[in-house]
Formats: structure tokens, C-alpha cells, sequence
């Protein structure tokens, strides 16, 4: 008898998140969006360089141009929105029942759902990456402005820019399967991940910069993100700034595996 | 052992599922073991103890608020129990891998997301167990949903949305089916074709849970019935036997004579009661037995039927009971 693979719950999760119209649309016009944005600063620095001050043209890199803190913000909100929608959709519906009646094994459940939310996160976090950094350079090449991608800066950039989306998308999951309620969720996620980190500002105090650099958005505004860091103790570490962005992820996903199995559905 | 090749009387192979590997193992049993769920201080399910036994269709009921569906959650895995076992085929449910191969269940129509097309619901689920895409068309063509397979569930009433739960529940040809109130919202068509649906499953040798608040639907359903209330066994039996327990069943007689009547059935062992309209109600005689000793006695006669039983009643009665039994005790009353 074939007993069912993870291979075959991988494709169900699959079939779940794309069957639904607001999964395609959050994805589509999302992405389309950060393009956009990418592509409207670019623009905007090619008319404007011949009038920008040889300090305005030193300060100026296209990095930060074409993947803003507004564009991390957009890509925050949406990955964590739809992450969380995965996990309450079933809950808020009832649908949960359905699902864990077919697939009793609870943690095997989560497990494949985690995989298939995560990977299309990063896939897609990694498209809006390339794709941000592809167009702006071709709109910037004119102004010799370029960046080179021997400069392994510019790969750290892309790579935290990349991982934003994964990292948002299963915290959004931990969230959802906590809270289990869509309004709460998501303006719980909103909070956490991008509404609360935009107020931290770096301190005198070197304890709240240490309790700031645990938090994904601020290490990504104030080291990650950014082409030429500064070496100041007062903000976060790139090697501290890797572990908050493989931790929150990985203590998301434990939570939905404990939360979702111990709990009566 | 007198033969060697002993198989339960449900537990015969049928075309319909030929080849399917669930159907080599048909004739599994729900067993149920002091089952106690306990919410705060109130005590959903009571220590109840049963069995539901394959090639029967069988009756789960109880008035609104018994704990049929905390129950039915508790045998599939979803809800734990305070304390006591559920199992399917010996094995909590829990442990199996792909569950609609071993258990199909609608437990509630509401349970799909209202954003995917029916077929999209179907997909997931039977990919999720490992079964071929086929079985999709297949089940919805069953319940007769396949004419609307793409529209979004979200706009299905509550009659289409039964029978997309009924689908999803038969998507693993599965030896144990359960269903929760399945008939709410299907019209006289689709209750009709729901009980068909039972009975020829329960003719496959299947294992069928129905449960339901309304006796009258079991009268036609189901051969066993597991009666609860308050989350506790009233009565686990067949539907006669339980209908046998209700004052409703008897034998109508008029006689311009009662009381003769009466002295003579009363020594042969009848019970007797004057109903309002005049008429007779003798329990325990037949209708024949109660002719023969008329006529000998030539007490004349203007009616004799014998009447069956509704169910209906026998459940109001032991119901009723159950609740005056429980709040005569002193501080046992949970609420």
C-alpha cells in the first residue's frame, strides 16, 4: 500500500496556495510593484544626475536607490500578510478540520507547509532582487554609476534583500498559527516585523542597540542592507545581523509545529 | 473453529471497489473507552464507552449540545481527550499517515475554504493522501457536484457544500465513514439520495457513523443507534430494540368492552391502556395472540393494529429521563 510521501503533501500545500485568487494577486501586483519602484528611482537619478553636487554624486549608490526601505517595508508586509493567511485561512475557515482529518500526522502537515511557503518566498524574494538590481542597472549604466558585482557587498546586499521575503513569510506563520484570527494576524505581523522596527533608532544606550539588533527589519535598514557599512558598536554586526535573519524564521516555524500539534481544532 | 476461513458478514468484496487497496481490510471498528472531554467545569463527553461495527449503518444521536461532534472530533485526532481512548481499527487515528485511506469523515460543511473551487479543495486533499488525480472527477461526479467542480465554494448553499464534504470524505474509498448531521440543508432529492448513499456503503461492508439531532431521520437510516445525552450512554442497540423501549409501540384495539378485555388480556400477560380517543393500547401481545383470545372468549372487536413504534418518542422519553435523572442529584448538574 503507498502510504502518502512528504512529496505528495509538498503538492497539496502547493495546490492550496495557489488555488487561491488572493495568493495570485498578493504575489503578481506585489512584485510588479517593487519592480516598479525600483524603476521609477532609477529614472529619477538618471534625469536628475547631471544636477546632482559631485557630494550628492560621491554619497550616491544604486543599491539603496532601487531596493528602498520603502520597498523592504512593502515586501515585509505582503510576505508576512500572505504567510500568516496560509496558517489562519484554514483555521478561520475550519478548513483545519478538513485538512488534519486527510492528513492526521499534524507535525508532518506543518512541516510541508513551512517548506513550500518558505521556498516560494525565497524564489520570490529573490526575484524581486535580481529583478530590482537588473533593471536599475541597465537604467544606470549611462551614468557609469554602476555597481560591479565583484564587490562581495553588493551580493550581501542582494542576498538580505532576497531573504527578506522567507524570513517575513514564516514569521507570518508563526504569528498566524498563534493568534488564529486574520484581522489580528495580520495586524500583528505588520507590527512586529515592519511598523514597530521603523521607530529604532540607534542609542547611547548599548544595551537597547543590542536589544534593536535582534530585530530582522532594523538589522536590515542599519547593516544588512546597506553597501558600505560603517563601523560603529552601536549598530548591529553583519555576522549577528545573519543570525537574527536565520532565527526568527527558525523559531517561527518551531512555534507553528508546537502550537498546531499540542492545540484541540 | 469450524471453518477456516472465517470473515466478518460485512466484509465482502464488491465490484465498486475492486482493486483498491483500502478495500482489502474492510470491516474495521470505531472503538470508543471511557471517552471523557472535560471543557472547564463543564463535561462534554462523559465516560462513554462503544463500539461501531462494520456493514451497518449506524445512528449517533442525541439532543443539540449531547456531545456528538466533540466526540466525532475525538475519534478522528482533532479534539484530545480528558481522559479514555478512541481508535479506529485498534489504532488511535492519530497514527495513521494518510487518513482518508483508513477514515472518510464530513464533519462539518462549513470546513473547505471558500476562496478554491471545489475541485481545487479535492486536489489538495486526495494529493495530500497520495491518491490519483481521478478520484476528484470521481467523487464529485458522485455527489453530483460536477457540473459546478470549478465554480468557487464560496457560493455554494449549504445543500451543495454537504455534498462537497460528502466527496471529500469518500475521496479515500476508506472502510470508516463518519458524518456529521449530514442531511442539514439538503432537499428531499439530496436526503434521499444521502440515505441511498448510506445504506449501499454500509452494504459494502463499510463502517457508517450518522449522527444526528432528529430521530425521525435515523427511523430511516440506520440499522444501530448510539443514543447519548449530556455526553453520557443511554442506549447503544438496534433501531427496534430501541424503538421497543418507547410506550409509542403496541397494539391499537376498540372494543365496546374494555373492561372485559381487559380481564381477559391482562392474565395472559398484556399490559392495557385507555387512550383519550377511547381506544385501547395493549403491550406485550401480539396482534393475533390479542384476536385469538377475543374471539374466544367472543368479545367483540371494531379495530385491531398493531401499531409500530416511533422512534421518535423512545428518544423524547429516555432523553427526558436522563435529564430529570441528572438534576435530581445535588451538585451534579454541571452547567
Amino acid at each position: 500500500m503507498t502510504s502518502a510521501r512528504f512529496r505528495d503533501l509538498l503538492a497539496a500545500e502547493w495546490i492550496k496556495l495557489w488555488s487561491l485568487r488572493s495568493t495570485r494577486w498578493l504575489f503578481g501586483l506585489g512584485v510588479l510593484a517593487i519592480i516598479a519602484f525600483a524603476v521609477q528611482n532609477s529614472l529619477d537619478a538618471r534625469n536628475g544626475w547631471p544636477d546632482f553636487t559631485p557630494m550628492e554624486r560621491t554619497r550616491f549608490n544604486s543599491l539603496n536607490e532601487v531596493f528602498s526601505g520603502l520597498s523592504a517595508t512593502m515586501l515585509m508586509i505582503g510576505a508576512g500578510t500572505v504567510g500568516a493567511l496560509t496558517i489562519v485561512g484554514e483555521y478561520a475557515t475550519g478548513l483545519i478540520r478538513t485538512t488534519l482529518t486527510a492528513v492526521p500526522a499534524r507535525h508532518r502537515v506543518v512541516a510541508a507547509k513551512l517548506t513550500v511557503v518558505g521556498t516560494v518566498m525565497l524564489a520570490t524574494g529573490a526575484l524581486i532582487s535580481a529583478a530590482t538590481f537588473g533593471v536599475s542597472q541597465a537604467i544606470l549604466s549611462g551614468c557609469g554609476v554602476a555597481v560591479s558585482l565583484s564587490d562581495p557587498a553588493v551580493w550581501r546586499v542582494l542576498a538580505a534583500n532576497a531573504l527578506l521575503a522567507p524570513v517575513s513569510g514564516l514569521v507570518g506563520m508563526g504569528i498566524g498559527a498563534l493568534l488564529r484570527h486574520t484581522a489580528a494576524a495580520v495586524v500583528t505581523v505588520c507590527a512586529v516585523l515592519v511598523i514597530v522596527p521603523t521607530f529604532l533608532q540607534p542609542t547611547v544606550y548599548q544595551w537597547l542597540n543590542d536589544l534593536y539588533a535582534l530585530v530582522p527589519f532594523y538589522v536590515w535598514r542599519t547593516c544588512l542592507g546597506l553597501p558600505q557599512l560603517r563601523d560603529d558598536p552601536a549598530l548591529p554586526t553583519v555576522a549577528g545581523s545573519w543570525a537574527v535573519f536565520a532565527l526568527w524564521p527558525l523559531a517561527a516555524a518551531v512555534l507553528t509545529l508546537l502550537v498546531v500539534r499540542r492545540r484541540d481544532v | 473453529m469450524p471453518t477456516g476461513h472465517l470473515r466478518p458478514p460485512g466484509n465482502r468484496p464488491t465490484a465498486r471497489c475492486h482493486a483498491r487497496p483500502a478495500c482489502d481490510t474492510v470491516g474495521r471498528v470505531i472503538e470508543v473507552d471511557q471517552l471523557t472531554k472535560r471543557y472547564g467545569g463543564v463535561m462534554a463527553v462523559n465516560g462513554l464507552t462503544f463500539t461501531v461495527r462494520p456493514g451497518h449503518v449506524t445512528g449517533f444521536l442525541g439532543p443539540n449540545g449531547a456531545g456528538k461532534s466533540t466526540t466525532m472530533r475525538m475519534i478522528l485526532g482533532l479534539n484530545r481527550p480528558t481522559s479514555g481512548s478512541a481508535t479506529i481499527d485498534g489504532r488511535p487515528f492519530a497514527r495513521h499517515r494518510a487518513g482518508l485511506r483508513h477514515a472518510g469523515a464530513l464533519l462539518d460543511a462549513g470546513d473547505v475554504h471558500g476562496g478554491r473551487s471545489a475541485t481545487a479543495h479535492l486536489s489538495a486533499l486526495a494529493r495530500g493522501n497520495g491518491l490519483p488525480r481521478r478520484r476528484v472527477s470521481e467523487v464529485l461526479e458522485e455527489v453530483g457536484l460536477e457540473g459546478v467542480a470549478r465554480r468557487r465554494v464560496g457560493g455554494f448553499s449549504l445543500g451543495m457544500r454537504q455534498r462537497l464534504g460528502i466527496a471529500a470524505a469518500l475521496l479515500g474509498d476508506a472502510p470508516v465513514l463518519l458524518f456529521d448531521e449530514p442531511v442539514n440543508g439538503l432537499d428531499p432529492e439530496g436526503v434521499r439520495w444521502v440515505r441511498g448513499l448510506f445504506r449501499r456503503l454500509a452494504g459494502e461492508g463499510r463502517t457508517v457513523l450518522v449522527s444526528s439531532h432528529l430521530m425521525s431521520e435515523m427511523e430511516h437510516t440506520a440499522d444501530r443507534l448510539i443514543v447519548i445525552g449530556r455526553g453520557e450512554l443511554i442506549a447503544d442497540e438496534t433501531v427496534a430494540e430501541f424503538a421497543a423501549r418507547g410506550t409509542g409501540a403496541g397494539v391499537t384495539v376498540r372494543t365496546p368492552d374494555p373492561a372485559e378485555l381487559a380481564a381477559v388480556l391482562t392474565p395472559a400477560g398484556g399490559h392495557i391502556r385507555q387512550d383519550d380517543g377511547g381506544a385501547l393500547t395493549v403491550t406485550g401481545l401480539s396482534a393475533a395472540r390479542i384476536g385469538e383470545l377475543a374471539y374466544e372468549r367472543r368479545i367483540l372487536l371494531y379495530e385491531l393494529a398493531p401499531r409500530a413504534a416511533s422512534l421518535e418518542q423512545a428518544f423524547m422519553e429516555l432523553t427526558a429521563d436522563r435529564a430529570e435523572h441528572r438534576s435530581a442529584v445535588p451538585g451534579g448538574d454541571p452547567r
